[in-house]
């Protein structure tokens, strides 16, 4: 670092315009493409229209905390997003454990699992659509083949079980990438701890929780990270699947952004909102961030 | 881009350039076909921007804000044009039709079309012209209801008493619902609610534009809905177009309110198993006589438009009886009465006379600029109550709060 900095201040001015026209492009598109469009969507949350022309303030951000819309489609996120990343993970970590041991084929299953994440979510939202159709879908006839319910399930229909409905889609398509992530964070644990510990006598147990999880600690949380921050803002699923509905059952805070914008045109409020949204990821990103960080410098 | 690009390097020639923004789907097709037609007839040469219908609202909104002109003519669904006509956004064409010698527009435009055009409605200034004629119709299994010597559905109560006979009876070809409908919240609950919500005597907002949707003929009116619900298939609140179709085309369903887009498909052998057995008529009646929501295509000229004029000729010209028989011919429902009345048409679409029937007396959504938002919130208060969730009392009180507060922060 000394070096550089002698070197910097020892020539002359021009060196520093060349450096300057170095870096302008970079700065020209940053400055255009992200934080012009940032200070102005700042300015327009502040602002609401009225029928006497624009008026500035904070009474977007004011309105948030009585709109029971908005606090329901917040709720709905939050249980979307921690059911989903409890699912996904548990089934993509048993998943990645399974198919990194020595077991017959598992090339083949590492290529169909991904599968789902390969395809477009409307695709996925468009398939899961039909197949779960009350009438004609496939999930109630197979279920009425092997004798298992009477009446029909309203999956998408039902205020119940609408959410659970979109979920399991999300789960469906979804952990395989958790399961990628892990098991990339698997095959890099080196062979020679689990060997210290099988000298050890620890049981696989054993071997599982202290020498599995704590080295593949970093991969977890980056696979955890990403999905939390995908599922916080979740919108093309849903919106194939049920558009928010029945009633306002499935609606998350994306698609409620989304029909402020564009289809009541108020954007000062979804702009306000978005502004929470981002707050409230950025803060659990962080969180993740510091976990990953502190516990990285033991080993 | 390019359409936008072409318009930009052709200014000085402008006059030979239209760019046509359009919804993709039967009703932007015919205009498609009518745009070649006119360029060979004229040589003025016609771009199209064709967008699906979720996102031409935005795209159209969104250009006439920021006054980019990128658009010549576009394409209104008609519940959307109190937004575009109040911020005048558009181009008024009276002055123009009136240089061209027209002092008004046509009089064989049918006058619940021509009254959509205007701003306020009805009585203020022309900013658009009708292009397609929708309006719903009440369909009905004919066959059904012969064999079950069922009266015809003249009135709502008419409609519950054969939901509930067919689909007790009828057992033919497995089960027969005996009505369907579409609850799923926003637009589709919306418009399959309107009519029986009208003939029950129900109105959404009261003389001084506040909302009365929870006034006892409105409840009354969603008890009636969730009653029929029990006649429809499972999971009917999050039903949309297409499994209302489904239904009606599988022969699974014996009644409902739909639109007239749907009307070919019934004798199309690949997809019909009821060929010749649906009937087509307008809606049934309660204290009130039975009306339509109208629901029109409408063409309009932005005024940032830089070819108004041109615009204007073609719009002329494609709304006039010899085009819009055309239009018809691809598919499309006219918006004059010449045109539904003509032998040739009629004789290709036997339900044009009722669907005559239904549009002159139909009746437009609220014209109001903030329709989006309070459809929204009325389709899921209504959706709510058909799936159940909240009582129909409680979801006409708890509706009727929402749209309070959107009309109150509008004003």
């Amino acid at each position: 670092m000394p070096k550089l900095k002698r070197s910097f201040s020892a020539h002359n001015s021009r060196d520093l315009l060349f450096a300057l026209v170095l870096i302008t492009p970079a700065l020209v598109v940053l400055l255009s493409l992200s934080i012009y469009p940032l200070i102005y969507s700042i300015t327009i949350s502040l602002q609401t229209e009225t029928a006497d022309g624009i008026k500035w303030g904070v009474s977007n951000f004011t309105r948030l905390i009585s709109d029971a819309f908005f606090l329901t489609a917040m709720a709905h996120t939050f249980i979307y997003a921690v059911v989903a990343l409890v699912f996904e993970f548990l089934i993509g970590l048993s998943l990645a454990l399974l198919l990194n041991s020595q077991i017959r084929g598992r090339t083949l299953f590492r290529a169909a699992l991904l599968v789902p994440m390969m395809l477009p979510t409307v695709v996925v939202g468009v398939v899961w659509r039909l197949m779960l159709n009350p009438n004609f879908g496939a999930i109630n006839g197979t279920l009425k083949e092997v004798g298992v319910n009477t009446e029909p399930l309203t999956w998408t229909a039902s205020p119940k079980l609408a959410l659970l409905s979109v979920i399991a889609v999300d789960v469906w398509q979804w952990t395989p990438f958790v399961f990628l992530v892990l098991l990339a964070g698997l095959q890099a644990i080196p062979q020679e701890p689990y060997e210290a510990a099988l000298i050890d006598g620890s049981s696989r147990w054993q071997t599982f929780r202290y020498v599995t999880l704590p080295l593949l600690k970093p991969a977890i949380l980056i696979a955890l990270l990403l999905r939390t921050m995908d599922l916080l803002r979740v919108f093309d699923q849903i919106f194939i699947l049920t558009e928010g509905g029945p009633g306002f059952a499935t609606e998350t805070i994306s698609l409620y952004i989304y029909r402020t914008a564009f289809r009541f045109f108020d954007f000062g409020y979804a702009a306000a909102m978005s502004f929470v949204l981002l707050a409230l990821t950025n803060v659990i990103s962080t969180i993740y961030i510091r976990f990953l960080q502190t516990k990285q410098t033991p080993t | 881009m390019i359409a936008l690009c072409g318009c930009r390097s052709n200014q000085e020639s402008s006059l030979k350039q239209l760019t046509l923004a359009v919804n993709s789907g039967v009703e932007g097709d015919a205009l498609k076909q009518a745009a070649l037609d006119y360029e060979k007839q004229t040589g003025v040469h016609i771009n199209i921007a064709e967008f699906p219908y979720a996102n031409l609202f935005e795209k159209e909104l969104i250009d006439v804000n920021a006054e980019t002109g990128a658009y010549d003519l576009i394409m209104l669904d008609d519940p959307w044009f109190p937004r575009f006509a109040t911020k005048q956004f558009l181009t008024d064409l009276g002055p123009l039709m009136q240089k061209r010698g027209q002092a008004g527009p046509d009089p064989d435009f049918i006058p619940t079309s021509i009254a959509l055009c205007r701003y306020p409605y009805q009585t203020g200034a022309l900013y658009a012209l009708p292009y397609v004629g929708n309006s719903q119709l009440f369909f009905y299994r004919k066959d059904l209801f012969e064999k079950h010597k069922l009266n015809e559905p003249l009135k709502w109560d008419d409609v519950l008493a054969a939901a509930k006979t067919i689909q007790e009876n009828e057992h033919e070809g497995g089960k027969t619902y005996g009505y369907v409908m579409r609850a799923a919240q926003g637009n589709a609950a919306v418009a399959d609610f309107m009519p029986i919500f009208w003939a029950f005597g129900g109105e959404m907002f009261d003389g001084s534009g506040m909302p009365t949707v929870n006034s006892p003929q409105g409840i009354a009116a969603l008890k009636f809905m969730i009653e029929l619900g029990k006649y429809s298939p499972p999971g009917y609140p999050s039903f949309n177009a297409d499994e209302v179709g489904a239904h009606l085309l599988q022969g699974t369903a014996a009644m409902s309110i739909n639109w007239p887009a749907w009307i070919s498909s019934f004798s199309d052998a690949t997809k019909s198993k009821v060929i010749g057995k649906m009937a087509f008529t307008t809606l049934p009646a309660a204290v009130k006589d039975g009306q339509a929501e109208i629901g029109n295509w409408l063409i309009a000229i932005p005024k940032d438009s830089r070819n108004a004029e041109a615009a204007i000729d073609f719009l002329l010209w494609t709304t006039s009886s010899e085009q819009m028989k055309l239009s018809a011919q691809r598919g499309n429902p006219p918006t004059r009465r010449s045109v539904f009345k003509d032998a040739e048409l009629v004789a290709k679409y036997p339900s044009y006379p009722a669907q005559l029937k239904s549009l002159e007396t139909s009746r437009p959504r609220p014209r109001t600029p903030q329709w989006n938002e309070i459809e929204n919130v009325f389709g899921i208060f209504l959706s709510k109550a058909n799936s159940a969730e909240l009582t129909a009392e409680d979801a006409m009180n708890q509706a009727n709060a929402e749209i309070e507060k959107i009309v109150q922060r509008a004003q």
